[in-house]
């Protein structure tokens, strides 16, 4: 056993973590780990940034009056709430922490197609959010994440250029790190390693990279004419020259629904994973789903009219994308069937990772229906603008992507830091998320079908008990996410040493020690499996 | 016979050919993004060109057919130029591509000035959006949506323009090192795509800017 | 890297080509055809930029996957134009009916 441990030990000492020393070598890194630990960094601060601010707002709406802070303030939490949510924590989450340290190795290879492009994408992204956080201490921003003109051009007083312009240089960030993934995976696999073979992990994170190229673009000349017409005052969005702030909706939901798949499809990149390999199985109907990603994609650029509804497009441009939108409901459902049907019976175990999946499969399922519910022409009159919507979106991005990077970040941990985390504090945590969670967000669907308006810091006494609720909620959800922070540092130097394949699982990131050297691989696999092949697994390749 | 020297190999290449291959993927999927951002502003173009085509047809009526044709050519030249470099340097003849990669950016710059001439001319007219735009047409508001247009896409486009002749100019010289063969010049290969699609941006921008307004 | 089967000779035929073009294009721009100047000028420069694409760009003799990826840019770019203008096509008509 003592020799075992020793081994391990030795074999960290010559790992990507330790093979060079010292903040240069972290700072101008090009190996796609560190870089990945660097995103790792950046986004858990803004995390956490975000996180208090929707605080902040959760504890103003305890009461039914704007008593904590002035109605501009509360715009202000909101807008930067979002902002920072959206672009800082949840675009980049997984596709740049686990997707970069894990889509090299998962293919096989030894970094991905442009190493300092990549690094250079974290110093945009850096760049970014620095702007962003340099306007939030300027005083803010009050438009919402959504910018809509004519506010944000012409009668908003705050800072909505720095803002707008933090958020554009960040697209770039993205940009470059979807080009560097699809170049990746058509490129750089390893012999043997055909498309069918790769890990839905692969096909997922290609999905997301190719709404990251064709979409960011147009967000970034929407912010261009954006804070063109704020600074000239020249109204392209607005009435006086006669242009159309529904323009700029169209415009920016161009973007930004198909946005909410780059936010969704790595969390259900981290799923496919987790589930194979706590059933120990193979995912049921594997090109169903593959062909689900690439769908989803693909689809979710011909709905974004549906955040639109109520805002004068025309009434066959509405029902257009109405339809449209169940539509797209249709790949993910298949996913979620999918998922369920892999666990049949599976050799099913109950690690924290496995909770986070279970957790996103059920609360992505009931996002995603209220997603339905929205895309009902009638019944988004009624809910929409309301905390309805705010619950669907939460439901799907808190409840399925933060619980999908959280399980994603604890099967991972031993791999990415050659630490096992606390496994007992751990499925604490992970309860505590799931109730504080829905302690929060399930009050608020009944906030919005009754009527609450979102944005709004006054409401009429007697929704009150449901924001109670809601509020009681977000502390415990805060709680819960606190916990991992402490254990997971705590793991890094306390932890005990973690074995090359922990989870005894497939996949060619398991073959190789835990952390791994910097060139991921002693030698070029050579793949002749099928992805998740739990059934011919050989014992001698279960590495212990 | 076409692989780079040995040092030029990035190590997690396998092969030159790969390399090779995923730059160029690596440079067409950017030219990509590039569509998608022109596209956007194409795009609000064509919706404001449809309700106000009367304001618009006037905007158009006003540019100088002269240089907008002229800086078609002249730019259509300079991917020629950016063509026979890259040809030149397959062809191992890396003294050439480095006079004819300083002939495409002497050519870009000149694309330039005649843009900034048209500029000064349009300032004169107080035709520039947000700086000084008068106008007694009854589509005031259109002309000026118009020219709010023409400044932003031809000014990104001349934006694009810039960063290409600065390219050039870097890659020439870097030609001129030797440090690129008939074995190994991928990055000039990847710079001519990205120059020759900024040209392809301005033959749309000609299009839709300076030909509506002609027959009047 | 295939040796280029794009000579020299081509590239010049290409370019005085597009000159042509662009002289038709300002020509066909003096007569009065309405909204049709617009179109003929677009699809003419549709012709030019597929011209430097394929020849310039050595896109003709380039890999399926590069052919991809400009056929998913021009779809995608379609897809925003089409939706886009569809809203504002739309935006007058009446529900049958009513």
């Amino acid at each position: 056993m003592s020799t075992t441990i020793a081994k391990l030990r030795a074999a960290q000492a010559h790992s990507y973590l330790t093979e060079q020393r010292g903040i240069r070598s972290w700072l101008l890194t090009t190996d796609h780990k560190r870089i990945a630990l660097l995103y790792t960094f950046s986004v858990t601060g803004f995390f956490f940034i975000g996180g208090v601010f929707a605080l902040l707002m959760r504890l103003e709406l305890l009461t039914p009056a704007t008593d904590l802070v002035s109605a501009h303030t509360y715009n202000e939490l909101f807008s930067m709430h979002g902002i920072i949510m959206v672009w800082f924590f949840l675009i980049p989450s997984i596709p740049n922490t686990l997707g970069n340290f894990l889509i090299p190795m998962m293919i096989g290879a030894k970094d991905v197609a442009f190493p300092k492009l990549n690094l250079a994408s974290w110093y945009v992204y850096m760049a970014g959010g620095i702007i962003v956080l340099y306007s939030v201490f300027r005083g803010g921003v009050d438009t919402g994440w959504t910018f809509y003109t004519p506010f944000s051009t012409v009668y908003s007083q705050t800072y909505v250029v720095g803002a707008a312009l933090g958020i554009f240089i960040s697209g770039f960030a993205s940009i470059m790190t979807g080009l560097n993934f699809i170049a990746t995976i058509h490129r750089l696999r390893a012999p043997g390693m055909t498309w069918f073979r790769l890990p839905l992990f692969i096909w997922s994170h290609y999905a997301t990279s190719v709404i990251f190229v064709l979409a960011t673009p147009v967000l970034a000349v929407t912010l261009l004419m954006l804070a063109v017409e704020r600074i000239f005052q020249v109204g392209i969005f607005s009435a006086p020259l006669g242009g159309d702030p529904v323009l700029f909706q169209h415009m920016f939901w161009f973007y930004s629904h198909p946005a909410v798949y780059i936010m969704v499809l790595p969390g259900m990149a981290v799923v496919s994973e987790l589930v194979a390999a706590f059933s120990r199985k193979a995912v049921f109907g594997y090109t169903f789903v593959a062909f689900a990603s690439v769908s989803i994609a693909v689809l979710g650029f011909l709905v974004w009219g549906h955040h639109m509804f109520v805002a004068g497009q025309s009434v066959y441009s509405a029902m257009y994308f109405s339809v449209l939108s169940y539509l797209v409901a249709v790949p993910s459902a298949i996913k979620v069937f999918n998922w369920t049907a892999t666990l049949y019976k599976g050799s099913i175990s109950w690690e924290t990772p496995m909770l986070y999946a279970i957790g996103f499969i059920g609360l992505f399922t009931i996002g995603g229906m209220t997603g339905l519910f929205l895309a009902a022409l009638g019944i988004d009159v009624h809910v929409t603008d309301t905390y309805f919507v705010v619950a669907h979106f939460h439901y799907i991005m808190v409840g399925g992507t933060v619980m999908a990077y959280l399980g994603g970040m604890h099967y991972w941990w031993p791999k990415i830091s050659g630490r096992m985390y606390p496994e007992g504090i751990s499925k604490l945590s992970a309860l505590t998320v799931f109730l504080g969670f829905n302690l929060t967000f399930f009050p608020q669907f009944v906030l919005g079908y009754l009527g609450m308006p979102r944005r709004y810091a006054a409401y009429p006494p007697e929704f009150q008990y449901l924001h109670i609720l809601s509020t009681a909620g977000a502390t415990i959800l805060g709680v819960g996410y606190i916990m991992p922070l402490i254990y997971f540092l705590w793991s890094w130097h306390y932890g005990p040493a973690a074995p090359p394949n922990p989870w005894r699982a497939t996949g060619l990131e398991w073959q190789t020690s835990s952390p791994p050297p910097t060139e991921n691989f002693e030698t070029t696999p050579i793949v002749t499996h099928k992805a998740y092949d739990y059934a011919g697994m050989k014992e001698e390749l279960r590495l212990v | 016979m076409f692989s780079p020297p040995a040092s030029m190999l990035r190590e997690h290449y396998s092969t030159p050919e790969q390399q090779r291959e995923t730059v160029t993927v690596g440079m067409w999927i950017f030219l990509a993004t590039e569509v998608m951002l022109f596209g956007g502003l194409f795009t609000a173009f064509a919706v404001y060109r449809m309700y106000y085509t009367r304001g618009f047809d006037q905007g158009s009526a006003e540019m100088s057919i002269l240089l907008g044709s002229i800086n078609t050519a002249v730019l259509l030249t300079s991917s020629l130029t950016m063509a026979l470099a890259i040809y030149s340097a397959a062809a191992g003849r890396l003294l050439r591509t480095y006079g004819l990669l300083l002939l495409t950016a002497v050519i870009g710059i000149a694309f330039l000035a005649i843009k900034f001439t048209e500029y000064y001319q349009h300032y004169q007219q107080h035709k520039v959006p947000g700086v000084w735009f008068e106008s007694s047409s009854p589509d005031a508001g259109a002309l000026q949506l118009f020219y709010v247009f023409y400044f932003a896409m031809t000014g990104l486009h001349a934006v694009h323009m810039s960063i290409g002749i600065a390219l050039v100019v870097f890659y020439a010289f870097r030609t001129a090192a030797g440090r690129f063969s008939s074995e190994y010049y991928t990055p000039l290969e990847a710079l001519g795509l990205y120059w020759h699609f900024v040209d392809i941006v301005w033959i749309f921008l000609f299009a839709i800017f300076y030909i509506s307004g002609l027959h009047t | 890297m295939p040796a280029p089967t794009i000579t020299a000779k081509s590239y010049v035929l290409t370019y005085v080509a597009l000159l042509a073009l662009v002289l038709i294009t300002v020509l066909v721009g003096f007569l009065n055809l309405g909204w049709g100047s617009m179109f003929v000028a677009v699809t003419i420069a549709t012709i030019k930029a597929t011209l430097v694409a394929a020849v310039f760009m050595h896109a003709l003799v380039e890999k399926k996957l590069v052919w991809i990826v400009i056929a998913g840019a021009l779809i995608w770019f379609l897809i925003l134009m089409t939706l886009t203008l569809g809203d504002y096509i739309t935006r007058g008509w009446v529900l049958a009916g009513k």
